[in-house]
């Protein structure tokens, strides 16, 4: 089949997409980065800011990549992540 | 395997009596040879005791007459001046065996296509080379010896390559033969492009509907074995004896899928669905089509979350009832022994946002004739309503735009691609049929309604109101506001230019060949025409048989075609492979090595060029073994002996250096001496014959089965006798029937060179040429080419060649 696609999907609009509402709880994390390396869209990086444990938590780079498998939440040692589903698109979309 | 046996002499206990018939084919070699002249000619040459010529040597009455002749006088060789014997040697050596004698006596000088087609202005000079190609297959025949055929058993399993219609119709054929079948299909599901158009020319049916039922037949035969997801990675062997290896893909769901969806539906991930040309999405857990088979589901491992063994998404996994998820299958290499192969690897569409005019890719309402299929079809993304893709909205009027792709010498492809017309002219009719007022317009070069029931469309969309208008559009250019699309150009009939103004575009783009078909290619040695297509055995009377033993082709692969004659060849292909695994075995060729013991030094070159791997080195007994059955016949080992110690049964040494002399005899200052391999460049050379190309008459043609034959000490003697040139060709590298011979062509060629440049000769006398069975033109280019250097070739130049070469001239 030809890798050649050009035109966007006619029914892209009628599936709904999650969309995801990360939470980190910035004073739990302990800096091992386990989210930042098994997360299969590379969603958080590592920020400059220094939390109450004194380590680098992770940051978000782009929420709207995030497709809520929750494995970010399964790693972490800390609890110190959980994704949830947006609600307020939902409304609109139901 | 049967090893050969020690090679003994045979007592040649006659001395030759050769018999020597000149064809004058009607007036296809009569007309620019005469042949009269040619066989009182040939009966002047040493041990010709009968010479004559007649209309039509193939005929009935010819092949009588020869039998006769080898019974009333004795003949022991018989020599046959015609055709090309990629046509008509078997005919030739079947009269031969009927009388008593061995089939290996027999040989053929080509004046027809080598000499009176490509001479048909020089009847004098035509005349002059055919009397030269008698005298060298003369000289060849006194020094031929009787050989007997080695039996191979053929596997009774067949291998059929890609899963469309071709290969569908191929499987089940001879799966209801009683054979047992292999399809493999790179793709999930089989069924191809026909499961992916909506209604088939000219009947109206429906493809799909029409299609599934076969589909469903091979998931469920008894006697087919079907490979998804899986691509050929190896293929050993040769005629009845194929050893491949299957590389299959994992699927990561188990035969325990039910079908039921519900993985798919929790899968986070979208992505355009090929299957729909884009127009649709899939998950990253996916089934392409509703009918597919297999049904089960598929994993695409680029766009699942889990990777290397981290499961970060288990979503699907929970979902299924059955528990058919495994992610973390690998995958597998399936080994298959088969017999024969059929190769229904189909055709690809042509892209045609490589032309900047026609606007697609940017322009939103410019589609092709494909994307078209897949929304006019019931099961494909918009339900079988046409909408046009900027707005969602039913278009009033569409253009069609013919040979998108095909029959251009600018951007595109050259030939025609047999199915857009016809096709247009059903999707037209299809939009009548839904939305009976939409303006449609078909802009083409020509309407080609050639086949059963074509005519009758065409007819019926006329009648419909579809305008037809000849001249393609100059540009499509688009209304920012509107999206709709102006399309300008010129009516070729009525020489005036148009500005028509539609709401949709659909470019009727070409079919071309498949971009992974040189690596079949590559795989099972076959040869291909400049359009990319795999080239057929003959064109006409051999339409599916590849060049190598044991191959076919069904479908698209072999040139664009529509369904029924995709399903015409593919049952031909079937057949064609029944006959060889009925028969249950088959007679290879005497061409393999004959080894001199007492020569032999056991060094172990032939070991390391022979590309089957038929050559063994036996230290302790300093000495080879070749294992016939396994052994291709390309005659490199021979070559390679530098004792002379090997030599190539029915190609000997003695033979071949017969013919140079018989060439270099007369006027060899004014000749080139060509080595031409019997699959690629020597079937040129028959092309450009067949094809009428004119090139001078200074070329004198030897036939080797592969130019890996041809020996440094050939071409050193053909110097020595003082020829103006010679030119050695064969495949192109990598192409090469015999795997990989013609690399040591290149090699002994190249060191010839450094030994010219060393003493002084110009490297232009020798000449490399690589050319497949379809470039007759340029074989003949290069024999043009080649008339200056062999007129600039001064008797001094000649002199010094015969010095330097000297050494040629001694018989071991």
């Amino acid at each position: 089949m030809p890798e050649r696609i050009k035109h966007a999907p006619l029914d892209g609009k009628t599936i709904r997409q999650p969309k995801a509402e990360i939470h980190l709880i910035k004073d739990q994390c302990k800096g091992c980065g386990y989210c930042i390396e098994f997360c299969p869209k590379k969603v958080f990086e590592e920020s400059n800011e220094i939390n109450a444990r004194g380590v680098r938590p992770p940051k978000i780079i782009d929420e709207s990549k995030c497709l809520l498998c929750s494995f970010c939440t399964a790693v972490c040692p800390d609890f110190a992540i959980y994704v949830v589903e947006r609600k307020n698109e939902e409304k609109n979309k139901t | 395997m049967a090893e050969k046996k020690e090679y003994e002499p045979k007592p040649i206990a006659e001395e030759p009596r050769i018999g020597v018939y000149v064809c004058h084919c009607g007036l296809n070699i009569a007309g620019s040879v005469d042949c009269g002249e040619v066989s009182k000619f040939a009966a002047t040459l040493p041990h010709v005791v009968l010479a004559q010529d007649n209309r039509y040597t193939c005929s009935d009455q010819g092949q009588e007459g020869i039998k006769k002749d080898i019974k009333e006088h004795k003949l022991n060789r018989v020599v046959v001046a015609s055709c090309s014997p990629r046509l008509h040697e078997p005919t030739f050596r079947k009269a031969c065996e009927d009388a008593g004698l061995n089939k290996y006596l027999f040989e053929m000088a080509n004046i027809r296509e080598h000499c009176s087609w490509v001479h048909l202005y020089d009847r004098q000079a035509a005349t002059e080379k055919a009397k030269d190609l008698v005298k060298m297959a003369v000289a060849k025949a006194a020094l031929l010896e009787p050989a007997e055929e080695a039996e191979v058993p053929i596997t009774r399993r067949a291998l059929v390559i890609g899963g469309g219609v071709a290969g569908i119709q191929a499987a089940l054929d001879l799966a209801d033969t009683g054979y047992q079948v292999y399809l493999v299909e790179k793709e999930p599901s089989i069924g191809g492009m026909m499961a992916r158009i909506d209604k088939t020319f000219p009947t109206m049916d429906c493809s799909i509907c029409i299609l599934a039922p076969k589909m469903s037949d091979v998931g469920h035969h008894q006697g087919i074995e079907l490979l998804t997801n899986s691509e050929v990675s190896e293929v050993k062997g040769y005629i009845g004896n194929f050893s491949i290896k299957v590389l299959r893909k994992p699927r990561y769901v188990t035969k325990d899928c039910s079908a039921c969806g519900e993985c798919a539906k929790v899968c986070p991930i979208v992505a355009p669905n090929e299957f729909d040309v884009g127009l649709a999405i899939r998950h990253a857990i996916y089934s392409p089509f509703a009918q597919a088979v297999p049904a089960t589901y598929i994993i695409d491992m680029n766009l699942c979350l889990n990777k290397e063994g981290v499961v970060a998404c288990d979503k699907c996994m929970k979902a299924c009832e059955r528990k058919a998820i495994q992610y973390e299958m690998k995958p597998e290499t399936a080994e298959l022994e088969v017999g024969t192969i059929i190769v229904a690897t189909g055709a690809d569409v042509f892209d045609p946002s490589v032309l900047p005019n026609y606007g697609y890719g940017k322009l939103p309402n410019v589609i092709t004739s494909l994307e078209f299929e897949r929304l006019i079809n019931a099961g494909g993304p918009s339900h079988g309503h046409l909408l046009r893709p900027s707005d969602m909205q039913i278009p009033k009027r569409v253009a069609f735009v013919q040979c998108v792709g095909s029959r251009s010498d600018r951007q595109g492809r050259l030939y025609c691609s047999n199915v857009c017309c016809m096709n247009t002219i059903k999707d037209s009719l299809l939009i009548k049929e839904h939305w009976p007022d939409t303006e449609i317009y078909v802009f083409y070069v020509d309407i080609r309604a050639y086949g059963k029931g074509f005519e009758d469309l065409y007819k019926r969309a006329r009648k419909a109101g579809v305008k037809f208008i000849r001249g393609l559009p100059s540009e499509i250019r688009e209304d920012k506001r509107t999206h709709n699309l102006w399309l300008t150009g010129e009516n070729t009939l009525q020489s005036e230019l148009y500005r028509i103004n539609v709401d949709m575009a659909i470019l009727s783009v070409g079919l071309e060949s498949r971009k992974d078909s040189e690596m079949i290619q590559r795989l099972l040695t076959l040869s291909r025409n400049q359009d990319g297509f795999f080239l057929e055995a003959h064109p006409k009377l051999r339409p599916v048989d590849a060049a190598t033993g044991g191959i076919f082709f069904a479908g698209c692969a072999e040139g664009p075609k529509d369904i029924k004659d995709s399903v015409t060849q593919a049952s031909a292909a079937a057949a064609r492979a029944g006959i060889l695994m009925a028969k249950g075995k088959v007679t290879v060729e005497a061409i393999t090595p004959i080894a001199f013991p007492d020569k032999c030094k056991a060094c172990g070159l032939c070991v390391k060029v022979c590309p089957y791997n038929a050559i063994t080195l036996d230290k302790a007994n300093k000495r080879i073994n070749v294992v016939e059955a396994a052994c291709g016949g390309c005659g490199t080992c021979a070559a390679e002996c530098p004792f002379g110690a090997l030599t190539q049964s029915h190609f000997t040494d003695e033979q071949i250096i017969s013919q140079i002399d018989a060439v270099t005899e007369h006027d060899a200052d004014k000749k080139i001496i060509a080595f031409c391999c019997n699959w690629c460049s020597y079937a040129g050379a028959d092309l450009a014959g067949v094809s009428r190309m004119q090139y001078p008459p200074n070329i004198r043609i030897i036939r080797t089965m592969c130019s890996g034959r041809v020996a440094q000490k050939f071409v050193e003697r053909a110097f020595a006798r003082g020829a103006a040139a010679v030119m050695v060709t064969g495949c192109h590298l990598g192409d090469c029937h015999y795997i990989n011979a013609n690399y040591q062509t290149q090699k002994r060629v190249e060191k010839l060179w450094k030994k010219m440049e060393e003493n002084g000769l110009r490297r232009e006398r020798l000449q490399l040429l690589w050319a497949s069975a379809a470039e007759g033109e340029r074989f003949a280019n290069k024999v043009r080419e080649m008339k200056p250097v062999v007129e600039s070739v001064t008797p001094e130049e000649i002199e010094k060649a015969k010095k330097v070469f000297e050494k040629a001239l001694r018989v071991d």
